[in-house]
């Protein structure tokens, strides 16, 4: 069955993911006013979110300028700012390394020598220094403050999203959906359908949900109830027919071939039933009606639709015609890869994932003796084991001789 | 609204930061007021990046998925540890802990720097404020952690699985703060080179918080590499990885700076050295950002990354380094050259210490960024592997630790190396006796190994000595010898400590490097295999579900040589939102060894198991952290306390008029 060849969901099983059940029930206000608890999330308006911030840059703008302010804070020169201090230590050192030996008296004297030299010097670049300051000013500074209270409200204004609320997750209403117990749902929806079996719409949210639960039977009975209801949309009979393909098991069905031609009949943009059409007429082997099909759902796409490779697959498929000419060139192309691969390797090596790459693709040509060749010149050009790890796997499970034994 | 509250503060904090620089470099002379502005603005940028990294965490916790990062590297079912490392486990998020950590460092100059001089302590908190803003704006305008979805979607994509480990919790802030601490070296250089006051003092100031950063760096880089070791599965420690070299490079430089700072400190000599040292540490640091975070290279640290992000940290690394060194290339012959001392000394021997680590630094450096150049330029892709490391930089360092212990043994200014080489006569020989030991207890091979066990021993022995020497035991009475060795200043310790620790580390290489054995074979439960006297028996395999991965368990009983058993289990884990594969290996550890199991791929029905013993592997990580310890021990020593004031001694001498 040409499975690979058809739209993804027709090849799914019925325990497809959950996310299209909730996108059911998200956009339908009738299931989501009987079901979702409607969640009270405060939306603090942006308006406080802006007093916040002005009041945070307030504060920390008044704390920059009363750090200026005239305070008494260590005015003296700091301790260890103090070269008597640290010079101190230093003679200490001589006094302690002469005690202990270390230093001739002689060698002692000049290092204090020195070491009073050192002070001087220090206390003559202090003076130095001294003289050429002046005061901070309360004008740059109130400057400065400005310049930061602007910068960092008009970049907020430029970078930030002060509308967005924060949506932690136990907080949103989609959240509930999902938690919802999707088989008690449905069973609510079908008790409110055996009160009223002409509701449309409760027919439309079960039918989907059916699909999901995998009761294909039921949903093909929604479906057609749908499609009683209501007039016919090229939408209800595609789902009608993915679900009758579904269960035909990639046996195809008449009658859901009927449903996709009327669909793709009655809406000339209906791209879904076109696709399922295409690849039915793949399966089938009908390949000129299918390349017509392929082209036609092709012609449809803007270029940037997921399922257009899968369509040109199709199509190229439906084109060759089913032959295995496509499958023997392939074969020819990685044959030419692999002694590509195999030469340079041989000639100027390369990295150990290009080795695994070479053994593999000779196991897969089934050529054991050259994936053991292979094998042994890659342990020679990477022997330790930790190294080598993807290709002893790959080694062990074709059953190559590893340790230089067969294990 | 917290979201956008951290955003807000990150963007304040970038504000205070940016007008911080330009007002420290225009009024650092004024003296005491803009000191105080800036350090009342350097603990406010600190208090606003932590609030903003706060409310990244708080949108983790609560799986808020309308934060594009939360979307992106987090799962509502992640456990909350890895929910809040995961904060970090990105380029955005780490950003903002570097910034963290930054601020944090200059918040500490702020608060413990009262007593520098104003001028001084102005030029350090501006150069630091200018780190700040350029991180910052980095961030802001180029890899937003903030940024918001309109439409959050349901869950997120969850963190590669490789980091959902307590590694990561503990790996990058260490890592970091290493890598920042060395910012205020960094900034304590370009002040001293602004201000041209470069004196013993300034030594003094900075030594501190090299140490603190070394100490960090050591146990990051420590925790990396046993991370490595145990998460990536293959059992390697170390893989000379250009990013574990971008780490290892500044710890290299730093701990020359270390060594260098001391001689500057004790002696007013190697000035222009050291702020040469202080600028190239912070640099390499920058470098290995630069490498994790612009595309350059691909490994488990590299974050998803875009060339744009690339050439502005390039931009920014350019400006900061190189400004600093055209600062020094101005200033630097202006200084005046400190005290004189004889070849052979202690100066003389630390001197060695700096230029063969330097020399390894340069190494490292070209083989990590040869490649790189090469492929940049040219296009051809080289790769220079293990063996070129462990050549070039093996042979740099083995004659480091040949003379390594001789070091402490000399004095300052002039010392007598036979002496030295005397009191270290019992060091030597009882090494040389303890590898002979080794090595016919184990059986001689004929390799390097036994020289290297020899050298381990003789650094952690020769560390030792000077403590026996000093404490003179042996030679006076036990208790006498006791006294004294209590009484030794704490640094006398730290160094011995710290040198002990590098042979520790030593002696860990040398014997899992040469000793290591393994094996690969495919085992069905039931079956058995042996490796070096170890019985591994396979006892059951069976499938188990975690919080947000499904685990395949294979559970282990292993038999060591002395007939005991142990029950262990090695999971293959795949995780649920991206279906990534991890290995979790199970490892043994007996006395220093270990037993390293990993279970590999299913094979039909039988399963690949890889095993190791690994002799005396955990030397390796616990020398290093007896290099932190040293290191943690000498800032509590009582004249390195940052910021405690002196008190006053008792006086040994008059002072000096």
């Amino acid at each position: 069955m040409p499975c690979t060849h058809a739209p993804a969901r027709t090849c799914g099983n019925a325990s497809a993911p959950i996310t299209r059940v909730l996108l059911v029930f998200e956009h339908d206000a009738l299931i989501q006013d009987l079901f979702l608890p409607r969640a009270g999330t405060e939306r603090l308006g942006p308006m406080l979110f802006w007093f916040v911030a002005t009041a945070v840059t307030v504060i920390a703008c008044a704390a920059l300028y009363y750090a200026a302010g005239p305070r008494m804070v260590n005015q003296s020169t700091p301790l260890s700012g103090d070269p008597n201090s640290h010079f101190r230590l230093l003679l200490d050192g001589i006094e302690s390394d002469r005690a202990s030996g270390k230093l001739g008296e002689a060698e002692a004297v000049a290092a204090k020598a020195e070491l009073a030299r050192e002070i001087l010097r220090a206390k003559a670049d202090q003076d130095g220094a001294r003289t050429a300051s002046a005061s901070l000013g309360r004008k740059p500074l109130a400057i400065g403050l400005l310049a930061v209270a602007f910068l960092a409200l008009g970049l907020y204004a430029l970078l930030g999203s002060p509308n967005l609320p924060a949506q932690p997750l136990a907080d949103r209403p989609e959240l509930a959906a999902a938690n919802l117990d999707l088989g008690s749902a449905v069973a609510r929806i079908e008790a409110a359908l055996a009160a009223n079996p002409d509701d449309l719409q409760g027919w439309s949210v079960i039918a989907p949900a059916y699909v999901e639960l995998g009761r294909l039977e039921d949903a093909i009975r929604a479906y057609r109830r749908v499609l009683e209801l209501g007039e016919p949309t090229a939408a209800v009979q595609t789902s009608l027919a993915e679900v009758l393909l579904l269960q035909a098991n990639g046996a195809g069905s008449p009658e859901a071939m009927d449903l996709l031609e009327a669909a793709a009949q009655s809406d000339p943009n209906h791209v879904l039933s076109r696709l399922y059409l295409a690849s039915e007429l793949t399966r089938q082997e009908r390949y000129p009606e299918a390349v017509d099909a392929w082209n036609a759902a092709i012609a449809l796409s803007t270029g940037e639709e997921l399922w257009l490779s899968a369509a040109q697959e199709g199509l190229r498929v439906a084109q060759s015609g089913g032959t295995a000419e496509a499958e023997a060139q392939q074969a020819q192309m990685i044959a030419q890869m692999v002694s590509g691969l195999a030469e340079r390797l041989a000639q100027s090596g390369g990295s150990i994932e290009e080795w695994a790459q070479l053994v593999r693709a000779y196991l897969v040509l089934g050529d054991e003796e050259k994936a053991q060749a292979a094998y042994d010149d890659a342990v020679r050009a990477f022997p330790q084991a930790f190294d080598r790890g993807d290709l002893d796997t790959i080694a062990l499970g074709a059953g190559l001789k590893l340790n230089g034994a067969t294990p | 609204m917290s979201i956008e509250l951290g955003h807000f503060a990150l963007i304040l904090a970038f504000a205070i930061a940016t007008i911080s620089t330009i007002g420290g470099y225009l009024f650092w002379r004024t003296g005491l007021r803009i000191a105080m502005v800036l350090s009342q603005g350097a603990i406010l940028q600190f208090i606003l990046v932590a609030v903003a990294f706060g409310a990244l965490i708080q949108a983790f916790v609560v799986s808020d998925f309308s934060l594009a990062l939360a979307v992106n590297h987090s799962h509502s079912l992640k456990p909350l540890l890895f929910k809040i490392s995961g904060v970090w486990g990105n380029h955005e998020g780490s950003m903002v802990l570097w910034i963290l950590i930054l601020v944090a460092f200059g918040a500490m100059v702020a608060a413990f720097g009262r007593r520098l001089p104003h001028d001084l302590l102005a030029l350090v908190l501006a150069t630091q404020s200018l780190l700040t803003a350029a991180f910052a704006g980095f961030t802001l305008f180029t890899s937003n952690p903030f940024e918001r979805v309109f439409q959050p979607p349901l869950e997120g994509n969850d963190l590669n699985p490789v980091l959902q480990d307590i590694g990561l919790a503990i790996h990058p802030p260490l890592l970091y703060a290493g890598y920042v601490g060395f910012s205020i070296c960094f900034s304590f250089a370009v002040a001293a080179l602004i201000s041209g006051r470069i004196d013993q003092a300034w030594a003094r100031w900075v030594r501190p918080w090299t140490m603190l950063s070394w100490t960090f760096l050591t146990l990051g880089i420590a925790m990396g590499s046993y991370w490595a070791y145990y998460e990536l599965g293959w059992g390697g420690w170390w893989f000379w990885d250009p990013v574990e070299n971008a780490s290892f490079m500044p710890w290299l430089a730093g701990t020359a700076l270390l060594h260098s700072a001391l001689v500057m400190e004790k002696r007013n000599a190697l000035k222009i050295w050291t702020i040469f040292l202080s600028i190239i540490t912070f640099s390499l640091s920058l470098l290995g950002t630069f490498l994790v975070r612009s595309g350059i290279l691909t490994s488990v640290h590299t974050f998803a990354s875009d060339p744009t992000r690339g050439l502005v940290i390039l931009t920014l690394l350019a400006l900061v380094i190189g400004g600093a060194f055209f600062l020094f290339a101005l200033r630097a012959s202006s200084l005046r050259q400190g005290g004189l001392f004889a070849p052979v000394s202690r100066e003389g021997a630390l001197i060695l210490n700096n230029l063969f680590l330097a020399t390894a630094v340069g190494a490292v450096l070209v083989g990590t960024l040869y490649p790189l150049l090469l492929d940049a330029l040219t296009g051809t892709s080289i790769s220079v592997g293990a063996p070129f490391f462990n050549l070039t930089f093996g042979a740099l360092m083995a004659p480091l630790l040949l003379v390594l212990p001789f070091g402490p043994l000399l004095a300052w200014k002039r010392a007598d190396v036979v002496n030295a080489a005397q009191r270290l006569m019992a060091a030597a020989g009882l090494a040389i006796f303890v590898t002979i030991l080794v090595s016919a207890l184990g059986g001689v091979a004929l390799s390097l190994a036994p020289l290297g066990l020899l050298l381990g021993f003789w650094v952690a022995f020769g560390a030792v000595a000077e403590l026996v020497d000093r404490s003179k035991l042996g030679r006076i009475p036990l208790g006498e010898s006791r006294r004294r060795l209590v009484g030794l200043p704490r640094t006398a310790w730290s160094t011995a400590i710290g040198h002990f620790g590098v042979g520790v580390t030593v002696l860990g290489i040398v014997s899992t490097t040469a000793w290591e054995t393994e094996l690969v074979t495919r085992l069905n439960p039931g079956e058995t295999a042996v490796l070096a006297g170890y019985t591994i028996a396979f006892d059951s395999f069976e499938q188990v579900p975690g919080p947000n991965y499904i685990s395949d368990q294979g559970h282990f009983t292993i038999t060591a040589p002395n007939g005991r058993t142990r029950q262990t289990m090695a999971d293959r884990r795949t995780y649920v939102a991206s279906g990534m594969p991890t290995t979790e290996a199970a490892i043994e550890t007996y006395g220093f060894s270990q037993l390293y199991l990993q279970l590999g791929e299913p094979l039909e029905d039988t399963h690949v198991v890889r095993v190791w013993h690994k002799p005396y592997i955990t030397l390796i990580w616990l020398g290093a952290v007896l290099m932190s310890l040293a290191g943690l021990l000498s800032l509590t020593d009582r004249k390195l306390r940052i910021g405690v004031p002196q008190k006053a001694r008792k006086p040994v001498a008059e002072p000096a008029q």
